[in-house]
């Protein structure tokens, strides 16, 4: 809560922290509801209204609960032109569920998302930010396998298996001429 | 010329403030910040012929001559405009990955040049990674006093603001950024007044691109001179190419502006995925279009693909490969762009819808020889006649399937029809919803 209040002064107009502070409230619970805009707009100073509009805005900002590990496929260009739709089939044959979807024991929910600045390395799905890239129906799956055996403890194994996801594409790309 | 934007980025790790002053960095900043005035920084960069790398190519330079001079009545601004989100588009993601005081260097040197003591670098939501490298590197700086009250030990104040966005294509365009900077809606301002008069916070602000930003060390430490050595007369330097779609070694690649498309796809990326042969590819992000594989041998700069009636934009080559149909790659860009509108237009937020289903008919096999004359109708109807030139983005991939591949998008259709009068009513329910 202090972190919160200290941000308006980094701006020259306390309304410029509106979007951090969203977020950071948005990653506490993994959507926003409407007593997290009224909040945020007391903190920065603008109607409870004014910041919905802002939320309804930017695809980021969810109004309702996804799943603890939010996947988002890619379908821009890149990624489609290298299978992103068979990354969104494995999901649906692996965890029986589509596009704006969570599975029942709401570990996961799927989402297909627009360009990501991943396109040399696809097709991209990220979950929170964190790039899976280059990735296949194959490891999907394991992905999939790692994050649904470590949901106890999420944020480490979703850190653990990104970190090792990074070190796969690297090793990857090293590799080549 | 050697490389000088991507010399680090084949490494595992971000170059860190210590490795980074040991190869040399910050020296620069630091002579411009010590005996320079903000003057001679602006003719430089004005004589090396620097273009913004976001896309639009305005003279660097002469951007920043526009910025007030003493006596200043107020603050000015620098915005970084890391809002990295045209389709094919990933190179400043390597920089602030890979070589973040690459970028800080040159946020200094351009912050002294419009005498700005305040920086906002504006960085898209999803760039968690080059978000948190990048606090990372700022707290270095400023635990090493480059950042604060006295840069390099001059009487200069200098700070740097670190904003993440929360999702929308349109916040790449520096006036729909500078609102949403401020905590709103990312809706692009009319212009004049344009923002070195009205800019962040209402303050005269200068925006520009992350690579643009990272190019401008090497020419106040190498000279005007040096960086027009390489690229074309008219656009000077090197660019970060990016190559991605159906190629068998996707990246970004650091070459002279003006190098042609050819060599870029067979050369530096390895030619087509499995040997198949190329279907079209697009020059320079989304918003340019397609182009047929008989114009390989386009240089890639700004002059040259205007003459083949497209742009360079971000120089983030596509490469659509034969097997895929333009009208089914039409669809994911019109989805896009549909998707991506702000709304505040009315031309805007429903030429880009309409056009959406047009395209959507002829993928369903519906396609009709008058559509052309609606695509064409729905272009001119909202180009020109909106706040900013988002229509000429949702323009640039369907004018050029038109102009380039009408006989095939008819084909296509024709073909998919006949596929689906033979499959029987169940396949006709189907293909009429989407």
């Amino acid at each position: 809560m202090s972190a919160l209040r200290a941000l308006p002064s980094r701006y020259p107009q306390a309304r410029g922290a509106l979007l951090p502070i969203l977020t950071r409230l948005q990653e506490w619970r993994g959507h926003l509801t409407p007593a997290d805009m009224r909040l945020a707009g007391e903190l920065v100073g603008v109607a409870a209204a004014d910041v919905f509009s802002v939320v309804t805005f930017y695809t980021m900002y969810r109004q309702r609960p996804v799943g603890r590990f939010p996947l988002g496929v890619c379908r821009n260009i890149a990624c489609w032109v290298n299978g992103s739709e068979q990354l969104v089939a494995t999901v649906r044959e692996t965890l029986g569920i589509g596009p704006g979807e969570t599975t029942p024991d709401g570990l996961f929910s799927l989402e297909e998302v627009e360009c990501l600045g991943s396109c040399g390395s696809a097709p991209c799905l990220e979950i929170d930010s964190c790039y899976f890239e280059q990735q296949s129906p194959v490891s999907v799956k394991a992905l999939l396998a790692r994050l649904k055996a470590g949901a106890g403890d999420a944020a480490a194994t979703l850190a653990a298996a990104h970190a090792d996801a990074a070190a796969e594409l690297r090793r990857a790309r090293d590799g080549r001429p | 010329m050697e490389n000088y934007l991507s010399t680090e980025f084949r490494r595992a790790t971000p170059l860190f403030l210590e490795e980074a002053r040991a190869k040399g960095r910050y020296r620069t900043a630091q002579r411009v910040f010590e005996t320079l005035t903000p003057e001679q920084v602006v003719d430089e960069v004005k004589n090396s012929g620097l273009r913004g790398r976001g896309g639009a190519w305005f003279p660097t330079g002469i951007k920043w001559s526009f910025m007030p001079k003493e006596p200043l009545k107020g603050p000015s601004y620098l915005v970084i405009n890391a809002d990295e989100g045209e389709p094919g588009t990933f190179k400043d993601r390597q920089i602030m990955e890979k070589d973040p005081h690459l970028l800080l260097e040159g946020i200094l040197i351009g912050s002294f040049a419009i005498r700005a003591e305040t920086a906002f670098l504006y960085i898209r939501g999803e760039y968690k990674l080059a978000h948190d490298t990048l606090a990372q590197a700022i707290a270095e700086l400023e635990a090493a006093g480059i950042l604060g009250d006295a840069a390099f030990g001059t009487k200069r104040k200098m700070r740097i603001v670190l904003h993440r966005g929360a999702g929308a294509y349109i916040c790449g365009e520096e006036t729909a950024l500078l609102n949403s900077l401020e905590g709103r809606r990312g809706e692009p301002r009319p212009k004049p007044p344009f923002p070195a008069v009205w800019g962040a916070f209402g303050r005269p602000t200068s925006v520009n691109n992350v690579e643009t930003l990272a190019n401008v060390p090497a020419i106040l430490e190498k000279g005007a001179a040096w960086y027009k050595s390489a690229g074309t007369a008219q656009a000077p330097g090197h660019l970060l190419f990016g190559v991605s779609g159906a190629v068998e070694r996707p990246g970004c690649f650091e070459l002279p502006l003006g190098t042609t498309a050819r060599e870029l796809v067979e050369r530096w990326a390895g030619g087509v995925k499995g040997g198949r042969r190329m279907k079209a590819f697009i020059p320079g992000g989304a918003s340019t279009g397609f182009l047929p594989p008989d114009r390989l041998d386009v240089p890639m700069d700004p002059e040259s693909l205007r003459k083949e009636g497209t742009m360079l934009g971000t120089g983030g080559i596509i490469v659509i490969p034969e097997g895929v149909e333009i009208v089914d790659a039409a669809r994911v860009f019109s989805r896009f762009f549909r998707h991506e509108t702000c709304g505040q237009c009315s031309p805007c937020r429903e030429g880009s819808a309409w056009s959406d289903q047009v395209v959507g008919r002829f993928q369903r096999g519906e396609g009709r020889t008058e559509d052309f004359v609606l695509l064409d109708a729905i272009m001119r109807g909202s180009k020109q006649r909106t706040i900013c030139v988002f229509p000429e983005a949702f323009a640039g991939p369907l004018g050029s399937a038109v102009k380039h591949f009408k006989d095939d998008l008819m084909a296509v259709s024709a073909r998919r029809a006949a596929a689906d009068a033979g499959s029987g009513a169940a396949a006709h329910g189907t293909a009429s919803h989407g």
